[in-house]
């Protein structure tokens, strides 16, 4: 019996916006078990927990900070170019607040 | 035709005005148009580009092909995705500008699995990429359009990124030279993101040499990537040398000895052979191979390590991909309706699938068993590679379990079978950022298969050395794939 569901499987679509279909839904569901198991595998390294995480490539990177000078960006007509819906300056989107 | 030669040839062809840049897109134009027939390896082909003066520089006047998961400005770059089908960048990844300023001239941009996420080049918004040297068969992923490509003979080289293998497969599959070098030595600005911290730029080739003029023009520092580092004192081309009498390689025991196979198909039996074979020829060079030993315990987490912390840094990457300021705009009532309608339409099944999986080792009770866990196994098997390139060279492994596998049994799942460490080992160069490079090495069953060196963070010319020597002693440098099957 899997642990897991199509309820489960849809929610962490959902919490990424995105939405499954049932064929989808299924494709997922269906292999669930096989990823959860693979998982595990990582988890079976003794002593794991007392190793730090490694999060980047390389340990040495030197971070410079850039001079605090003014550099030429796009502009927002250009970055406008690339979105379907704006008015002069600015992108529009429906009303998030304060009702109708 | 001129376009099959080497980046060296073409350079003194064109110097010695035997022919022209002008001359030279036409003739890879033609043939773009032919490999698009064949194999549908491009999103765009630039009918006109903008012909380029002929220097010193052996890249000017040289067409080049661009995966399409790079920016380049006022040229469509859709990282072969409907979330992006009309996208139009404003801006040129860095190491395409660079090149660009190198006099290079891109041609065509090349598809891939949907922004780089699969390793069969069959979920392209544009459709399954063919293998040249086989129609039925894939090319591999995800740079599997530049693979196609520079195979066919489109250009010497086309431009690729690696976040598992995926420049590094494709080549094997595809008979070419694949290389990815040390994380950092090429900018990633303009590089759609899937995993940062995994993700590589680099190049794929006809040949080593070629490898090491691409890679010579595109690294060096950026300001617009942090994780740049100065390389001005690393010259590929120039550490050539094809000398590597004295030079330390070791192979993973546990993979590549077929030994340790259960049941071996023939398939890997020829491929462990013919990778033994090669390991003669590089005794017979004067260097030494070890077979070492690696923990098995970490070599079966390893793929699993790899789906974690790629699934789970792609879902916070794409969390930019809303159709709100670009992409195409979603229907619905509220931003986050409009937002879940882009996505929901714009992924393919097998990249939500991929975000499914991130999605759920980010939950809030996975994050430490998980995710976390990966993170330490990723250390521990970068600090065993770091311990074994304090007495080694080199890593030479075989690439995969065999040749490209037909696409009808392509069915894009992970897999749990005896083979899957073997095809995913990859991996590690992803984790410990190493410069690591595919060459051809011989055929099976009319197909290329490829073997893999991969050195210590720093040392690609060290790297590349042995590529190249190991390249000179056999006879698939510059090969064009010829598909006799459906002749």
């Amino acid at each position: 019996m899997s642990k897991f569901t199509k309820e489960m499987v849809q929610n962490y679509a959902n919490k990424l916006l995105i939405n499954l279909s049932d064929e989808e839904n299924a494709l997922v569901l269906e292999e669930f078990d096989v990823i959860d198991h693979n998982m595990e595998l990582i988890t079976k390294i003794p002593n794991i927990e007392k190793v730090e995480p490694m999060t980047h490539t390389l340990d040495d990177f030197t971070y410079e900070l850039r001079s605090d000078v003014a550099t030429p960006s796009p502009s927002i007509e250009e970055i406008l170019q690339n979105c379907d819906k704006y008015e002069d300056r600015e992108v529009v989107v429906p009303k998030v607040v304060g009702g109708d | 035709m001129n376009i099959t030669k080497s980046i060296e040839e073409l350079h003194t062809l064109l110097k010695n005005k035997e022919i022209t840049p002008d001359e030279l897109v036409q003739e890879s134009l033609l043939k773009t148009k032919e490999v698009q027939e064949k194999c549908n390896a491009f999103v765009t082909i630039i009918d006109n580009p903008r012909i380029t003066e002929v220097t010193d520089n052996p890249l000017s006047g040289i067409p080049f092909g661009v995966k399409d998961n790079y920016s380049t400005k006022g040229i469509l770059s859709t990282g072969s995705s409907n979330t992006l089908k009309d996208y139009v960048p404003i801006f040129t990844a860095t190491a395409v500008e660079k090149l660009e300023s190198a006099g290079a001239i891109m041609v065509n941009k090349t598809a891939l699995d949907e922004f780089g996420m699969g390793g069969t080049g069959t979920t392209c918004a544009t459709g399954v990429v063919r293998n040249p040297w086989d129609e039925k068969r894939m090319c591999a992923g995800s740079s599997a359009g530049s693979a196609a490509a520079v195979a066919s003979g489109v250009y010497p080289f086309a431009l690729g990124s690696d976040t598992g293998d995926s420049i590094r497969k494709p080549a094997a599959y595809c008979g070419i030279v694949g290389y990815k070098p040390t994380y950092g030595m090429i900018s990633r600005y303009g590089l759609f993101p899937f995993a940062s911290s995994l993700d590589h730029c680099g190049v794929l080739t006809r040949s080593v040499r070629d490898a090491a003029y691409v890679v010579d023009a595109m690294k060096g520092i950026d300001d617009k990537d942090q994780t740049t580092w100065d390389s001005k004192d690393i010259h590929l081309v120039d550490s050539l040398s094809g000398n590597i009498k004295g030079k330390k390689l070791f192979y993973i025991k546990e993979l590549a000895n077929i030994d340790n196979y259960h049941h071996p198909s023939e398939m890997l039996k020829l491929h462990l052979e013919n990778f033994q074979k090669t390991l003669d020829l590089v005794k017979s060079l004067g260097a030494s191979v070890t077979e070492v030993s690696f923990d098995q315990a970490l070599l079966n987490a390893l793929p699993s390590v790899y789906v974690c912390l790629s699934c789970a840094e792609a879902t916070s990457n794409m969390s930019n991909l809303t159709g709100i300021i670009f992409g195409k705009r979603g229907i619905g009532n509220t931003p986050d309706e409009i937002m879940m309608d882009h996505r929901t339409k714009g992924f393919s099944p097998l990249i939500k699938r991929r975000f499914v999986i991130g999605s759920y080792i980010l939950q809030k009770e996975n994050q430490e068993r998980y995710f976390n866990n990966a993170a330490r196994v990723r250390r521990l098997i970068v600090d065993k590679m770091k311990d074994l390139f304090k007495n080694y060279d080199a890593l030479i492994m075989p690439v995969g379990s065999g040749i490209a596998p037909y696409l009808d049994d392509d069915n894009n799942m992970i897999d749990n079978d005896e083979v899957r460490c073997l095809e995913e080992h990859l991996q590690i160069g992803n984790f410990g950022g190493f410069p690591s490079i595919t060459i051809p090495n011989g055929f099976i069953s009319n197909m290329p298969v490829g073997v893999n060196i991969t050195g210590n963070c720093y040392d690609d010319e060290n790297t590349l050395n042995i590529a190249y020597a190991i390249e000179s002693v056999m006879p698939y440098k510059n090969q064009i794939a010829k598909d006799d099957k459906n002749e």
